[in-house]
């Protein structure tokens, strides 16, 4: 059969950091067609492509032999490519009925005809929706239950392709087989389905075709079911680059106390009850899944959200009433590396030595910002170590590339002798040579008996940093690994939180 | 990108790169003097001038505290109406007969401004409300209660002298005035250079969040900000009163858009985080020397205001190209 939608050499890049490169990909018509990857890989990238949400740089997308552009979401989907995003796009004030219709195509003029509610109403039914009135406002709704609406909306486009971003997510799996028995009859009606979906069994019960995603490139695309898990995974992982990791020290002996612990820490719905220590010269990492909790978890310790339940103690002394500002005091010493660098972790248009100062200004003696103190020598130590490259202090930090402004954030923090450092993905859109500068010196720290916690989206970080893993499943750690079972295999079988053995 | 003038030892926020829209502003302040001085050649004399120097002090002032809200980022609406309500309290206070009263009119006017600014920072800090709406409900609470409190008749009352004397007096032949301007002007610049307070505006307007996460006091200084600026204000208003004579119902109502705009002028972003004292020293200037010199010509006020609103707009729009450039 002719392909539907043809990819030639498709590439593209936010801000120089490549997010998919030339790609190639045939999707056909009549098949559900799945995606692989981890988190990073380009499969949102690819989906927002299709959707006409963005534009390649490079190569060509073909839709039934011609070569399309897509100016807007609106073209493709006068091409009949409907996309359900990851992120729900209803609109929470409007009624379930009314975000069915919206945008459907007509003109925004036109009447609601009776005939377009009985058919809105008739989908909602097919995808198990049948409990779901059509005059309920979507904020009043449940989650599962909005993302029902969300597939049925989109079935009501009658799409030529399917695109399902992590649709599922929120269903359970007696209603998820009632959505798969939907999108088979859809495909046997002719229809193209590009399921996106970190769950395994889903992949199995629902998919034709399996393509895999690395690194923003496609790797290889395979009839499902020729594959087993374990060499789906090691596809999606790729070999790891062990010449990147220092060896790893001694862990600390177990009978070091921590010093940091947590307990039963909640934060509904996004942490349920997390435990965690952490010893003076550890490295432990959080790993799991995008958004189960980890980031969570690191900002209730540094003090940044509210209404916290369960204890984090720090020596043995509860710490209450975090902010950041206490959170860094000598007296407590935590030092956070925030997610994302540039609207986090650096002012950008601020010059190199103030953002290197920033921390550390509430130190100062008397309030005056350019009195010396020992910071100031920290700093000027640190930039040595880390081996910052840069012009001048006086240039503004945003000149810097990606990694030497990660190691002026992580320098604004060293610089004030922390006890314990929270690394949020540290080493996310940074070149290999300073991402192995970032590994030693990390390891050079914990060897220093500094307690570390690395929160990361890239197993393989995980796997040879850190001591142990805490890996993280709807806001709970499912599993811990440490030594020899800290394994690609077994951490993305944690991920997913289905055992080791089934996967 | 920006360059640092040679010498300078220890990078700063602001630098001490020269600001082209300084530059810009001082020559559109040459351009009117000339201009004026043309038409009528009173403009050029050394009276004149110092005139000018004593009416942008009140304007300068007032400038001074919009500016430090603004380079947070925020607006602070209810400057009309600390001006007037520090005027009332004040006269009351000095034309009360009481010796006791008397000598804590300017103290009492000073402190009240200084209130209205920690209310405003409160309501911006703690309960997250745009200062846009915050401080314009303020604004409207204080026209209410300052029309409540006169019966909305001119207020009783005398300037307190000193005021009197700041607004109207001279030492050595420069006006008091210009050199409380000076002095406001040289602390502010302290504070906002060498303070770790100041590097902390300037951090906040840009990033809030940044700033957060590097543990900084993000509420305490959102207060400090609004309380300076409304002590400012208050002192703007007092400056006001004694060059005035009196207090008046509406009597602020002129100054929000001229300090707004000599801020603005002079550089500073109407978004936040840049912006130099200098900027708003000439910007001051500037809008000082425009309205004289339109009232000169006897424009009218509607066509004055016009003409304001319109050299806002255009300088934020030179403004917003040299950024994109």
């Amino acid at each position: 059969m002719a392909p539907l939608i043809e990819l030639t050499a498709v590439s593209k890049s936010y801000g120089g950091v490549p997010a998919l490169t030339d790609v190639s990909l045939t999707v056909e018509p009549g098949a559900v067609h799945a995606i692989l990857g981890e988190n990073g890989a380009g499969k949102s990238t690819l989906m927002k492509l299709l959707a006409g949400v963005i534009a390649p740089e490079t190569g060509t997308i073909a839709i039934d032999g011609q070569v399309q552009r897509f100016a807007t979401p609106r073209d493709a989907a006068r091409c009949g490519i409907v996309c359900m995003f990851q992120e729900l796009s209803l609109m929470p004030h409007l009624s379930v009925g009314d975000n069915m219709l919206i945008g459907d195509g007509g003109a925004a003029l036109a009447l609601i005809r009776r005939g377009s509610r009985r058919a809105a109403r008739a989908v909602l039914d097919r995808v198990g929706g049948q409990h779901i009135a059509m005059a309920t406002r979507i904020a009043d709704l449940p989650l599962a239950d909005r993302q029902l609406v969300e597939i049925a909306k989109a079935i009501g486009r009658k799409p030529r392709l399917l695109i399902l971003d992590e649709a599922t997510s929120a269903l359970t799996a007696e209603r998820v087989e009632t959505v798969f028995a939907v999108i088979r009859a859809l495909r046997d009606a002719g229809c193209a389905v590009l399921f996106i979906s970190h769950r395994m069994y889903e992949i199995d019960a629902v998919a034709d075709r399996i393509s895999i995603f690395r690194n923003g490139r496609h790797i290889e695309t395979f009839a499902a079911g020729t594959r087993s898990h374990d060499a789906m995974i090691s596809l999606m992982i790729g070999q790891s680059l062990k010449e990147l990791f220092p060896p790893r020290r001694d862990p600390p002996p177990v009978s070091t106390p921590p010093i940091l612990s947590v307990r039963d820490l909640r934060w509904a719905p996004h942490l349920n009850g997390v435990d965690l220590d952490v010893r003076p010269g550890e490295i432990v990492g959080l790993g799991g899944l995008d958004g189960q909790g980890q980031q969570h978890l690191m900002h209730a310790i540094f003090g940044i959200l509210r209404r916290t339940s369960g204890t984090v103690t720090l020596e043995g002394k509860t710490l209450t009433d975090l902010t950041p500002g206490r959170a860094k005091t000598r007296r407590i010493g935590l030092a956070l590396v925030p997610e994302d660098r540039k609207t986090e972790g650096l002012i950008l248009d601020m010059t190199i030595a103030d953002n290197l100062r920033l921390a550390g200004l509430s130190r100062k003696p008397f309030g005056l910002a350019n009195a010396t103190d020992a910071t100031d020598a920290a700093i000027a130590k640190l930039i040595e170590r880390l081996g910052l490259t840069y012009g001048r202090l006086s240039d503004p930090v945003k000149t810097l590339s990606g990694g030497n402004q990660q190691k002026v954030v992580l320098a604004k923090w060293l610089a004030l002798g922390p006890r314990c450092l929270l690394l949020m993905d540290p080493t996310r859109g940074i070149d290999v040579k300073t991402k192995a500068q970032i590994y030693r010196l990390l390891q050079d720290l914990a060897g220093e008996g500094l307690a570390i916690v690395l929160q990361s989206t890239d197993y393989e970080e995980l796997i040879h940093l850190c001591h142990r893993i805490n890996v993280f499943y709807k806001g709970r750690v499912v599993r811990e690994l440490s030594g020899a079972e800290a394994t690609p295999d077994a951490l993305i079988a944690a991920s997913l939180n289905v055992s080791a053995e089934a996967a | 990108m920006s360059s640092l003038a040679p010498g300078a030892s220890r990078p700063r926020l602001s630098g001490l790169r020269i600001d082209p829209s300084v530059a810009l502003v001082v020559a559109g302040c040459v351009v009117i003097v000339l201009g004026a001085g043309m038409v009528s050649p009173g403009v050029l004399s050394l009276g004149y001038l110092l005139q000018q120097l004593q009416i942008a002090a009140i304007v300068g002032i007032l400038a001074t505290g919009a500016m430090l809200v603004i380079l947070l980022g925020q607006i602070d609406l209810s400057v009309p109406l600390t001006i007037t309500g520090t005027a009332i309290v004040s006269t009351s206070l000095a034309g009360s007969g009481n010796p006791l009263l008397e000598t804590l009119a300017i103290p009492a006017g000073l402190l009240g401004g200084t209130l209205i600014g920690t209310i405003n920072g409160l309501g911006v800090a703690i309960f997250r409300i745009p200062a846009m709406v915050w401080t314009l409900a303020v604004n409207a609470m204080l026209l209410g209660m300052t029309v409540f409190y006169t019966g909305g008749f001119k207020p009783h009352g005398a300037p307190p002298p000193l005021a009197v004397l700041m607004a109207h007096g001279r030492f050595a032949g420069i006006p008091n005035a210009f050199l409380l301007w000076l002095l406001v002007g040289a602390a502010t610049t302290f504070m906002l250079k060498r303070t770790v307070f100041g590097t902390y505006i300037y951090a906040m307007g840009q990033s809030q969040r940044a700033l957060f996460l590097a543990g900084a006091p993000i509420g305490r200084t959102t207060v400090a900000v609004f309380a300076l600026a409304g002590f400012l204000s208050s002192l703007g208003g007092l400056l006001l009163t004694g060059y005035a004579n009196q207090a008046y119902q509406g009597m602020g109502d002129a100054y929000l858009m001229p300090v707004i705009a000599a801020v603005v002028i002079g550089g500073t972003s109407i978004l936040g985080g840049s912006g130099t004292y200098l900027g708003t020293f000439v910007g001051a200037l500037f809008m000082t020397l425009l309205s004289s010199i339109l009232s000169l010509l006897q424009m009218p006020d509607a066509a004055r205001q016009i003409i304001f609103g319109g050299i806002i707009l255009g300088m934020l729009l030179v403004h917003r190209s040299r950024r994109a450039a």
